[in-house]
């Protein structure tokens, strides 16, 4: 009798599981066993931790992007924004503002993170007080962030000049707690931190509702232009996280930082298994999109299957064929 | 009790059968939704199908259009056994379905709409004007007089309405099969339909109706055939059937008290106050006050301002004027702040406006009230859980698993939903547009009975609704809009269809009494 | 190089002896090139506006417009409305050179001398005067300087920029310049000439291959990038890296004797100051400059480094 009801439950709860939910990590998983096939230093521990620490940019931007896309909104300047962000906060860096090497990084880290989210601020509002559709303000800011850029570097780049602060800062990307990097812990802490505020917090609960149906969200008392903005504002904040990370590891930003950031961002929030149209939102899933689509350009150099000239080629297949799994297997 | 008359003998005799199904069942997984179904259309009569929401009517006329797959038993059109393969194949050989939902895109013109799909052409060329005329004659044979160059979106829902009939009738029928056509539709608007109705019955076709509205069946249907829980109750002459009788064929059991008994309304003190209000667009100067325990009708016809005042005064839409709460001077900006100060809208739009159709019914009942669930910063999801509990439990609401999508509940319960999604704000004032909009007459009973009882609580009620018989079956006081303004009250013994209708249409009383008839 | 800079030298007094009213001569010269969209056409961008300065500072009379585009599609735009301005000169950077070949046809229709830099157009006699730097030779020169270190033996990977002509060219150069050695290319991969790609490339090479003598990747942008690669991974085996183009970091690094950066291959984005030098003389010394100018593709070394080090360019 009771052996019936354990064997009832356990398949309920196995049919249970949202498969689609669990799509992206099938889809990883057969990326990680193809990529073992075509070349057995993938699996080697170096080649894994590089590919997943500098994955560490996109997936961070794309659990901000996650925020704004489950919200019904998009925002295509992440990119550019990340180089400005990174352009002003170097630029800090070398102005010798505050005295003491840890003092001065953390300060223009304070500073980063407040452009980043002002920089969010601004795409939320021009959005949703000027009813302007998102696509085209972040069209636009996309340019103004990357002209801004390019306009304080003169056309070249923007270097972090002191030696001995370039020094000071370059461990953040590239030393380890434990023996993990501390790009993926800010992987990790940024994805939990997002999931936690999408899915267990009121805000969260308000973001999924006005992506859903915007309609239903004002009759339930929701004031969706403020859940709409404060969306860009946590994306702001996640392109400047990032911004925190890549700059330690080159020390300089240029014309070329960020380039195209905002489209793999983007999918790699939809590999991820979130609704473009808005009312579904999935965190782990973004993430695991991010480090899909770091691991197929790895597959790519570290095999010799291709040419150089259709490696472009591959990547796209690759992207179609994940997201033909997810949706078979949503469709079940 | 009056005795459920014998169904009907006479079923039209083999040789004028257009239709006939034998033993139709439906299954959808180990549920059976319909059980050994038997009908006969015969050419020329109008064939009503009434049951209560979940009886089966949708899942058969579904059947019938081909849109779906008996599990068992046979359909024969003309005497000949068929197997369809899809709508398409029920079209071409003369089955035609006028959906319930308004089906049109609404950026092309009426002419664009009516050809989609079969457009005429003059070698690779539109031939604009063939399809022009040919919209025009389609929607003039229906008794109205479009211009088929206007954009749908711009049409009343009832244009819009007519607009769709006339597309189902542009192919060769010979049945065609109303689902609900009347739900959205005014009593002026409905007369004219079952005019149409009429006219293509004149023309030897036959006519499934499948309508919630017992009287305007009783007006229309040659006979009835009701279906309860998946099964065939029985097909009836609809001359030996009142709608009462109809009501309690559906049901199963007595229901002549549709409309819960009120213990004498006693009249407290004035809770809402509006003067002078003003809704660009939509209403004028209108003003209007609501007691302690009361309940508060608006009637009118669609588009008289209803809505707009009402979401005006609660801040869902730009709006000028007086409002005063207990006596103090309020202005609300938004839902929000409405809510906030105890006055809770449920909309008369459940799909658009009330229900996120895409998440489960959790997320759905705490959207609302969600900061009764927060906890620090967390949303306490066992509170919620037990708050669902509650609500399926006190508002009954039928779902077989907690994890369905509100989107996958039937109308009735999906207003149930909503209204314990609004009763968890803890409300003093109620307004409620359309309550019973598409639901069954079962459930009607149980939202009566809420709201009467909300008023009992000491609540005060506002009843929006086109349904004049229920407005006076459960409200103390009657207010008739025309035309985005208030045109008058009636209350006690005045509360009849007739002046309600004299008020909303400006008609003379005898014509009144000519539209109220067939309401 | 260095004979291209006396000749520059000789030019300029030249231009000091000419006569007064020459000089007061209205000339329009427009100025089309790329926006800033990397480092390289950053240091073009700078050069440019320099030279305008000079230019018009030297000559009263010439007026220079300076027009960037984002794309080959919007310096057709751009190069239209130039010409409808009334310009006598033109000095153009395009974007590419099958795309823009027509557009730059049509303003030579209209009688403008044209000047076209760095790279070629598909029909060769448009050009009034052709300047440019020595793709070909860039990648020789490299290849050369590797095999010589590497004692004509060992194994190297390559970073390529994107795929279009300049890079074929410095690619087929480089072959050749290694030709008849035991040098092994292991790996050739694209890296968009940005430091970010060549960042992430260089570690999957890493991680490929237990043992690289030397990495090329033809672009100085891209060795910041592979310089910080090898950083991180620990690797000793890789004993230095070649770049090109002459960015004045990685020319700081060869004077100062870096061993991973031993040397440098220059590409001088200042070439466009050179092409509207030129032109300018066209119009106000009676001196001859049709014709085609190849600059060298100098080898940067310790010794002569400081001649190349502009530490106030962007580049």
């Amino acid at each position: 009798m009771s052996n019936t009801t354990v064997v009832q439950t356990r398949r309920r709860s196995i049919s249970d599981i949202d498969l689609r939910a669990v799509a992206p990590f099938v889809a990883l998983a057969v990326l990680f066993g193809f990529g073992a096939m075509v070349n057995p230093n993938f699996l080697g521990l170096d080649n894994l931790t590089n590919v997943v620490t500098r994955s560490a940019f996109i997936a961070i931007i794309a659990v901000g992007a996650t925020f704004v896309i489950s919200a019904g909104g998009l925002d295509l300047s992440v990119g550019s924004m990340s180089a400005f962000v990174a352009g002003t906060m170097i630029l800090f860096l070398n102005s010798g503002a505050v005295s003491g090497d840890t003092g001065m990084i953390a300060t223009a880290m304070l500073l980063a993170l407040a452009t980043g989210a002002l920089c969010g601020l601004a795409n939320g509002l021009i959005t949703t007080l000027g009813r302007i559709e998102p696509f085209i303000v972040t069209l636009g800011t996309m340019g103004i962030f990357r002209a801004l850029t390019i306009y304080l570097a003169e056309g070249g780049s923007i270097a972090i000049k002191s030696q001995e602060l370039r020094a000071a800062y370059r461990p953040i990307y590239f030393s380890d707690v434990l023996g993990v990097p501390i790009p993926v812990i800010m992987i990790l802490v940024v994805a939990a931190l997002g999931a936690f505020i999408l899915y267990r917090t009121r805000f969260g609960r308000h973001v999924t509702a006005v992506g859903s149906n915007e309609e239903v969200a004002r009759y339930s008392g929701i004031s969706v232009n403020r859940v709409r903005t404060l969306t860009y504002v946590i994306q702001g904040v996640c392109v400047a996280i990032a911004v925190l990370i890549y700059v330690p590891r080159l020390g300089a930003a240029t014309a070329t930082t960020g380039l195209l950031w905002e489209l793999q961002a983007i999918t790699a929030v939809v590999i991820g298994g979130t609704a473009l149209r808005g009312g579904v939102g999935r965190i782990w899933g973004t993430i695991c999109g991010a480090l899909i689509l770091e691991l197929v350009g790895n597959i790519m150099v570290l095999s010799d299957l291709v040419s150089e000239y259709l490696i472009g080629a591959v990547q796209g297949s690759i992207i179609i064929i994940a997201m033909l799994i997810q949706r078979s297997l949503g469709r079940r | 009790m009056s005795e459920i008359p014998p169904p009907s003998p006479v079923d039209p005799p083999a040789a004028k059968t257009l239709l006939e199904t034998e033993g139709i069942s439906k299954s959808f997984g180990p549920v059976e939704v319909l059980r050994d179904i038997g009908l006969r259309l015969a050419p020329g009569e109008v064939h009503a199908i009434i049951g209560e929401n979940g009886a089966g009517k949708s899942t058969l006329m579904k059947i019938l259009s081909g849109h779906l797959a008996p599990s068992k038993g046979t359909l024969k059109v003309n005497g000949e056994q068929i197997t369809f393969t899809g709508p398409v194949d029920a079209e071409e050989r003369g089955i035609v379905l006028v959906h319930q939902e308004i089906l049109l895109a609404p950026d092309l013109t009426v002419a664009q709409n009516i050809y989609l799909g079969r457009e005429l052409r003059k070698g690779i060329v539109l031939d604009e004007r063939a399809m022009a005329e040919g919209a025009y004659r389609a929607v003039l044979d229906l008794g109205a007089d479009i211009d088929p160059a206007t954009v749908v979106n711009r049409l009343s829902i009832a244009q819009r309405q007519l607009v769709q009939i006339a597309r189902a009738l542009l192919v060769p029928h010979q049945i065609v099969i109303f689902d609900e056509p009347t739900a959205s539709l005014t009593p002026v608007e409905t007369k004219a339909l079952l005019k149409v109705i009429s006219a293509i019955k004149a023309k030897n076709a036959a006519i499934l109706y499948i309508s919630h509205r017992l009287p305007e069946v009783k007006t229309i249907a040659d006979r009835v055939t009701v279906l309860r829980d998946g099964n065939l109750v029985g097909t009836y002459e609809a001359a030996d059937l009142e709608p009462m009788d109809m009501a309690r064929l559906m049901v199963g059991r007595d229901v002549s008290k549709l409309y819960p008994e009120r213990a004498g309304a006693k009249a407290g003190e004035t809770v809402l106050e509006v003067e002078n209000m003003n809704v660009p667009g939509f209403a004028r100067n209108a003003g209007f006050s609501l007691k302690h325990g009361e309940i508060l009708g608006f009637a009118g016809l669609i588009g008289a301002g209803r809505t707009e005042l009402l979401e005006g005064v609660l801040g869902l839409r730009p709006a000028q004027g007086t409002v005063r709460l207990n006596g103090n001077p309020v202005h609300f900006k938004d839902a929000r702040q409405s809510m906030q100060a105890g006055i809770v809208y449920l909309s008369e739009d459940r799909k658009g406006k009330g229900l996120l159709l895409g998440q489960n019914l959790k997320i759905n009942l705490t959207l609302a009230g969600l900061d009764k669930f927060v906890r620090g910063i967390l949303i306490d999801r066992k509170r919620e859980d037990r708050a669902l509990d509650e609500a399926i439990r006190d508002f009954d609401i039928r779902t077989g698993n907690r994890d369905l999508l509100a989107g996958q509940l039937s109308g009735g319960n999906q207003q149930k939903l909503l209204l314990a999604k609004m009763m968890l704000l803890g409300p003093k004032i109620v307004v409620i547009d359309e309550p019973t909009r598409g639901i069954d007459i079962g459930t009607k009973e149980q939202i009566y009975k809420f709201i009467t009882g909300l008023a009992a609580e000491g609540k005060s009620v506002i009843v929006i609704s086109s349904e004049m018989p229920e407005l006076i079956g459960v409200c103390d006081r009657i207010i008739v809009m025309r035309n985005g303004e208030i045109a008058g009250e009636v209350s006690g013994e005045h509360m009849t269809e007739a002046e309600i209708v004299v008020l909303a249409t400006g008609a003379t009383k005898r014509e009144a009494a000519l539209v109220a008839e067939t309401a | 190089m260095k004979s291209m800079l006396m000749g520059l030298a000789a030019f300029a007094l030249a231009s000091a002896a000419t006569a007064v009213q020459a000089q007061e001569r209205q000339v329009n010269m427009a100025v089309s090139i790329p926006a800033a969209d990397h480092g390289w056409t950053g240091g073009v961008v700078y050069h440019a506006e320099r030279a305008k300065k000079t230019l018009e500072a030297r000559y009263p009379g010439l007026k220079i417009t300076v027009k960037t585009s984002p794309d080959g599609a919007t310096q057709a735009n751009a190069l239209e409305d130039l010409t409808a301005q009334g310009i006598d000169a033109l000095v153009t950077l395009p974007h590419n050179s099958d795309e823009l070949t027509d557009p730059i046809r049509q303003v030579k229709e209209k009688g403008v001398f044209v000047t076209v830099v760095d790279r070629a157009l598909s029909d060769p006699t448009i050009q009034d005067l052709y300047v440019a730097g020595n793709n070909p030779e860039l990648g020789r020169v490299a290849g050369e300087y590797i095999k010589k270190e590497l004692g004509g033996k060992g194994d190297i990977v390559v970073i390529r920029g994107l795929p279009i002509v300049i890079d074929e060219e410095r690619q087929k150069g480089f072959d050749e310049g290694i030709k008849g050695s035991d040098i092994k290319v292991l790996d050739r991969q694209f890296g968009n000439w940005s430091r970010d790609d060549a960042f992430k490339v260089m570690q999957d090479y890493l991680a490929k291959y237990k043992k690289i003598d030397a990495v090329w990747c033809q672009d100085d942008d891209m060795a910041v990038g592979v310089l910080e690669a090898i950083q991180q991974a620990d690797r000793t085996d890789i004993k230095f890296v070649v770049g090109g183009a002459g960015m004045k970091e990685m020319i700081k690094r060869v004077a100062d004797g870096d061993s991973m950066i031993p040397v440098d291959v220059l590409y001088p984005p200042a070439m466009i100051a050179t092409a509207m030098e030129l032109t300018a003389g066209n119009f106000y010394d009676q001196v001859p400059v049709r014709g085609s100018y190849i600059l060298d593709a100098t080898l940067v070394t310790k010794e002569n480094a400081q001649e190349f080090y502009f530490p106030d360019s962007p580049f």
